[in-house]
């Protein structure tokens, strides 16, 4: 028995529980023939494989790109907890942190402010090419936390274009960013306040730099340069000035629950490794799993993924409730998603051992991932507070 | 449902509760009122059914309340009338219903006083008399043993030669009966909650209150054990967390709440993200024991988790007060000495450390001869840089 209690099924009492259950099936199936045997390869290499990605998206396939896209618009219209779990599998199936990111910055990150901020003309002309995988939606990770870090993109009104912005500055950190279709973009106004943009990557003096990330190789990374872009009224994402309550707040709450849902499966993985190896390394001349430090440790493992899974399809679930997502029910399943991504990574790496010869080297990609996604999201410096905050009540609009 | 509102009588005595180590009686009958001892049972038990969500709140309500009175009533109503449900049948259900009513009070004793973790340490042994049935032994440890009036008691089968039957049996005790001794045991935290000791001696058993069990059902009975005592420590990192963001807003230092050092909402904020984590788990754990699964396993998590997730919180909020929650009869000082109890009550969490592992499928534990660094010659210091030199 390995995780006794996968993590809570999609609802068994809607009615595309099912329908949702074969896409996971179908994704597991697939990741675990085409993902994870390249895997290794494609992260020593660097490489976006293009044939994965068509696969994956395939809508009579696992529908990665559309998870979240509604029926109507051509999307398999799964709910957030249905996407979550899809993600989870994902993870697990193709032990790649990097294609999790990707596609979760797509599926969820990229696609759901369209959904859920787009004029019908933005959501008609977006969502059915988005949920195929035709186009790809990208941005930049550092936006998603607000202005916790500084802004540094700006829009001022087009002199010569009523309603028209022209949009200046860089943007780094932008995930898929060589392969997207269109970006996301959040740009300051003199007086401090933003706007959203859906800009196309045709859009003249918008330039997209490769870039090369420590971490995540597998997931294509991009700087986006903006030289005084003229975008057009129909770019803009909500409400002129309204980011700080709609994009932003959504973006945060997003980026904190589908990107870590990846590192579930992930985790689950590792779990596995570690137990195999429990079983074959030997020590003092028995098996390590004879020794107590390997049996509590595998353990502790096991319970960090069940308590982070708990949490996030619980954050996740709110979503598909009634009424508001709280941000900090999605800050705290990532804070602990998070701490148990480093902490099982490391016991991991412990029970498997230095140099492994075989294998296709999960843990020692996990290490270095579980660092770059520690610090994503705002990392605890920015979790911290937002927890903190609900609890002192201080932050109360 | 705004938990703890809900048993404002038995927060209100909580401190003198812990303070005089015993529950006053308006306490019983709060909980007799209240309906919180028949949430757990059907029906046709005398209980009330409740879903596995309203038990879990009310659990927690009432463990916020007060942690002792909380141990106390849910071992009996909760645990023992399981336990009595479970392996008993119709003959038994005269001693449930007592249970649900708060007339009477039952134990659940399987520990004596030797290694708690260690089965193989347990003597007492119920034997056939012709007429039912006596027990020998002494249970130690054993909450309510003190005032309880039924012990379900883990016991040894003395066994002809011919009955292949299992090695052990639960027998329902009933202990206001010669043949029984108790004795309090003066304890670190949840001092209401009733802790002590019983020594039977050829104490008397109906035949039909002997159930032979193979020794695998403890741990599946215990998980509501575990479930209980998990409760018990979100519940009271609960009360610690809401203590520290109190104190929080109101201590002033360097010229401002203490709740705008970043350092202290760090605190809070992992606090509050791990006392969801471990509330989440007790109602999914809950949730499947309720509609008939074991989550045996999930529960066990749950109970390594959520007790010693409970002592660090105690211990932040602590941290949190400075002085003030070291200080004797503060509520905190009461919370850090109860989480406490809760690490070790049930199976203390190393040993179900071994019990999850083993069904990762890591194999039974293993407990190899004391010393296996000597044959690797890990045991010699090295030569000094000159070679064996003497001296
Ligand atoms: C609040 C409370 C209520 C209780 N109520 C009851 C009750 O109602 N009924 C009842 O029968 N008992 C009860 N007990 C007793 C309890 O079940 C035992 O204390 C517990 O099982 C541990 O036994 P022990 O105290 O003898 O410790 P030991 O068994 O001596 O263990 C000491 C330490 O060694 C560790 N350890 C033990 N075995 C292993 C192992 N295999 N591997 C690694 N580490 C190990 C344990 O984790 C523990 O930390 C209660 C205890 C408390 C604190």
């Amino acid at each position: 028995m390995v995780f006794p209690h996968h993590p809570a099924r999609p609802d068994g009492a809607s009615p595309s529980a099912k329908a949702a259950q074969e896409l996971a099936d179908r994704t597991q199936e697939l990741t675990h023939r085409l993902a994870r045997p390249t895997t290794a390869d494609r992260d020593r290499r660097r490489q976006w494989d293009d044939t994965l990605l068509t696969a994956l998206c395939d809508p009579t396939g696992p529908h990665l790109a559309g998870l979240l896209v509604p029926q109507s618009l051509g999307g398999a219209g799964l709910t957030a907890t249905q996407t979550c779990h899809i993600l989870d599998t994902l993870g697990e199936g193709s032990r790649d942190p990097g294609l999790g990111l990707a596609l979760t910055v797509h599926t969820a990150l990229a696609t759901v402010p369209l959904r859920a901020l787009g004029t019908t003309a933005q959501r008609e002309r977006y969502l059915p090419r988005m949920a195929s995988g035709e186009w790809l939606g990208a941005l930049s990770l550092r936006q998603t936390q607000s202005t916790a870090s500084p802004p540094t993109i700006t829009a001022r009104p087009a002199p010569e274009r009523p309603g028209g912005w022209i949009l200046h500055g860089r943007a780094d950190l932008v995930a898929l960013g060589p392969q997207a279709h269109h970006f996301l973009v959040i740009a300051e106004h003199d007086d401090t306040t933003r706007t959203a943009f859906v800009i196309d990557r045709d859009t003249p003096r918008l330039h997209v730099h490769s870039t090369d990330q420590a971490a995540m190789p597998t997931c294509p990374w991009a700087t986006l340069q903006l030289d005084d872009c003229l975008v057009l009224p129909d770019a803009v994402l909500g409400t002129v000035r309204g980011a700080a309550t709609e994009t932003e707040p959504l973006l945060a709450t997003l980026d904190w629950i589908f990107t870590s849902a990846p590192w579930l499966g992930i985790m689950r993985a590792l779990t596995h490794d570690a137990l195999a190896a429990a079983g074959t390394r030997t020590l003092f001349g028995t098996p390590l799993a004879h020794g107590q430090s390997t049996r509590f440790a595998l353990a502790d493992i096991a319970t960090r993924g069940e308590l982070a899974a708990g949490l996030l399809h619980h954050a996740a679930a709110q979503f598909d409730a009634d009424g508001r997502p709280s941000r900090r029910d999605a800050a705290a399943a990532r804070l602990f998603t998070v701490t148990a991504a480093r902490a099982v990574t490391q016991d991991a790496a412990r029970l498997i051992g230095p140099a492994a010869a075989d294998g296709d080297h999960l843990v020692e990609r996990a290490h270095r991932d579980a660092l770059f996604f520690a610090s994503t999201g705002g990392g605890t410096d920015v979790l911290h507070p937002v927890i903190a905050a609900s609890l002192l009540g201080s932050g109360r609009p | 449902m705004n938990t703890h509102h809900t048993f404002p009588g038995i927060a209100a005595r909580a401190a003198r509760t812990d303070a005089t180590g015993s529950i006053p009686p308006e306490n019983w009958q709060d909980l007799k009122d209240s309906g919180y001892l028949r949430l757990f049972h059907p029906p046709h038990l005398g209980g009330t059914g409740a879903d596995a969500a309203t038990q879990v709140q009310a659990m927690e309500a009432l463990a916020r309340a007060c942690s002792g009175t909380y141990w106390s009533a849910t071992v009996s109503a909760l645990l023992c009338a399981k336990l009595i449900s479970t392996y008993g049948d119709e003959r038994h259900h005269r001693l449930i219903r007592p249970l649900l009513t708060g007339d009477r009070l039952a134990a659940f004793a399987i520990v004596e006083p030797a290694a708690g973790s260690d089965p193989a340490t347990y003597r007492t042994t119920v034997r056939p008399t012709g007429n039912g049935y006596t027990v020998n032994g002494e249970k130690s440890r054993i909450t309510n043993a003190p005032n309880a009036d039924l012990a379900v008691t883990l016991a040894r089968r003395d066994k002809p030669a011919d009955d292949t039957g299992p090695d052990w049996c639960l027998a329902f005790v009933d202990l206001n009966q010669p043949g029984v001794r108790r004795y309090d045991i003066p304890h670190m935290g949840l001092r209401g909650m009733p802790w002590g000791g019983i020594v039977y001696t050829d104490a008397h058993i109906d035949e039909s209150d002997v159930i032979p069990l193979p020794f695998t059902e403890l741990a599946e009975g215990m998980t509501w054990g575990w479930l209980l005592v998990s409760i018990a420590a979100v519940a009271t990192a609960e009360s610690a967390l809401t203590a520290s963001v109190r104190h929080a807003r109101r201590r002033i230092s360097f010229g401002r709440p203490l709740a705008h050092m970043e350092g202290v909402q760090a605190q809070l904020a992992d606090s509050r993200t791990h006392i969801d984590a471990a509330r989440l788990l007790a109602h999914r754990g809950a949730a499947e024991r309720v509609a008939g699964a074991s989550a045996r396993d999930l529960i066990g998590m749950l109970k390594i988790y959520a007790t010693e997730m409970s002592v660090q919180v105690t211990a932040r909020a602590v941290q949190i007060h400075g002085a003030t929650g070291v200080t004797q009869g503060h509520e905190v000082e009461r919370h850090y000495r109860d989480a406490q109890m809760n690490v070790i009550g049930a199976f203390a969490t190393n040993r179900l450390r071994e019990q999850i592992a083993e069904h990762l499928g890591l194999g039974p534990a293993v407990y190899r001869p004391f010393d296996w660094l000597t044959p690797t010659g890990l045991t010699h210091d090295p030569v000094s840089l000159d070679g064996l030199t003497t001296g």
